[in-house]
């Protein structure tokens, strides 16, 4: 049962921009079909926009279904009221981030020190192994720039905030 | 005919053979590939998107800036680096207020983006610009009459409006008939449309699950067809594909699932005559017989 008087009805402003997502009828075509909807607890991206809607902010913040996401966006080829569930469920993510640090994803100090989660740079041996010897022009063989790179990210806020996860 | 290589970090990093196989062939085809300085991570959906959409834009516009000072498109293999950026350019170039965005935050590097180039996948570069003539040309049926199963990378199918190049984007066909072109017999199961499972969060977050999904794919496989080997073209579905079923056999103990996977370059490459040992040496399904038989 959702008690709807607890529930903070305008944190959808806060979650996206937007307005797609307010079409949902609630008619599940984005569960069937989903590969992560047989994950356990399943990812059911229609219930996860009814928190959206309906303002569950507490449910929704403790909510781990958005990461089961396989990200194949069959979801948003099928919702035949255009909400985009694919691109909530980022939203939903992003959401969680900005009210909750201990939700950054861990990968996203690798690609911020070195643009790459997958260390591309260290691989140079398997590639000549298969006949590449020259080097990968990856973002690491350019420190001017990495530097701007870096310098680019710095000005989001999110990144700002948590300088300390980055290096400072 | 000339494009940006995106390469992603998974398939330079752990499937060089793969990147090998498509350097190897695409200019044989008459694709010229140049290289795009200081790219960095697509970014993968579960990094900058996962917390801030201006930030995930950015880099976006980052690496498609690279081929955009260069006048090309960029090609990419993997599927979620595909739709990382193509959705990313879609964003981007469909709003003003996301144009002006992205190009505030680039201004301290000194790039800018104005939306003059696309991203492209491998497959429709393979079958709207090389074409099947002259792959067929180069493969010179080689695999005449080898059964073979397709798994097509879902981050080119959805959302079609926004990433798709199939004609008929629910019922996609680009990769079988591409597999066609090398004489090959694309036999058609059940799970065919299903994806792999092996991208995003789903088989870290639940393991077991993405474990038992591939399986169904790979039972409807060998109980419907004759398949020799799964022919991808994303490095993910390569890995995946490849991996899962050394773990299901591990589960199981048994051997019971052996189907060689490769991505479409490495079958091409092979067909054309480009060493073994540089385009299709990397796997846990061991795939020498298939190559030996058929390839030599």
């Amino acid at each position: 049962m959702i008690a709807l008087g607890e529930n903070s009805l305008e944190m959808y402003k806060d979650v996206s921009q937007e307005e797609d997502f307010k079409f949902c009828m609630t008619c599940g075509i984005c569960i069937a079909g989903c590969p992560a909807s047989r994950a356990d607890p399943p990812l059911l991206i229609r219930n996860l926009v009814r928190k959206v809607i309906l303002g569950q902010e507490d449910d929704l913040l403790n909510d781990d279904t958005p990461w089961t996401c396989v990200t194949c966006s069959r979801c948003e080829e099928v919702c035949p009221q255009d909400v985009k569930p694919f691109e909530m469920g980022l939203a939903i993510r992003q959401w969680q981030c900005k009210n909750d640090e201990t939700r950054l994803p861990p990968s996203l100090v690798e690609l911020y020190k070195r643009g790459y989660t997958q260390a591309v740079d260290k691989s140079q041996e398997l590639r000549a192994q298969v006949g590449m010897k020259d080097k990968l022009p990856t973002i690491t063989e350019y420190p001017d720039l990495l530097e701007k790179y870096q310098k680019m990210l710095m000005q989001i806020e999110i990144i700002k905030a948590n300088d300390y996860m980055f290096g400072g | 005919m000339k494009y940006g290589l995106f390469p992603g970090c998974n398939m330079p990093a752990i499937r060089p053979d793969v990147e090998h196989a498509i350097r190897l062939t695409m200019p044989a085809l008459g694709a010229e590939l140049v290289d795009l300085e200081g790219y960095v991570c697509c970014p993968a959906f579960g990094t900058f998107p996962s917390m801030d959409e201006d930030a995930k834009l950015a880099v976006n516009a980052w690496n498609l800036s690279i081929g955009e000072e260069k006048g090309v498109d960029l090609m990419v293999e993997c599927g979620s680096c595909f739709s990382s950026l193509k959705m990313g350019h879609e964003h981007i170039c469909h709003s003003e207020a996301k144009m002006k965005r992205v190009a505030e935050l680039l201004e301290v590097t000194g790039k800018k983006y104005e939306g003059k180039n696309t991203v492209k996948h491998i497959t429709d570069v393979l079958y709207h610009d090389v074409g099947l003539d002259r792959i067929r040309k180069a493969a010179k049926d080689r695999y005449k009459g080898v059964h073979m199963v397709v798994q097509y990378p879902c981050h080119t199918l959805y959302p079609s409006a926004q990433v798709g190049f199939e004609e008929t984007p629910g019922k996609p066909r680009i990769l079988a008939d591409l597999v066609e072109a090398l004489g090959a017999t694309v036999d058609h199961y059940g799970c065919e449309y299903q994806c792999c499972g092996g991208a995003g969060g789903f088989h870290r977050a639940a393991h077991e699950p993405a474990m038992e999904f591939a399986r169904s794919k790979l039972d409807s496989i060998r109980n419907e067809t004759k398949a020799e080997a799964i022919v991808v073209s994303c490095i993910t579905c390569l890995m995946f594909l490849d991996k899962v079923q050394k773990d299901l056999n591990e589960a199981d103990g048994s051997e019971k699932y052996a189907i060689p996977v490769f991505d479409y370059n490495q079958l091409l490459a092979l067909s054309m005559g480009f060493p073994r040992d540089q385009v299709a040496s990397i796997a846990f399904v061991d795939r020498s017989d298939f190559i030996s038989k058929y390839t030599g």
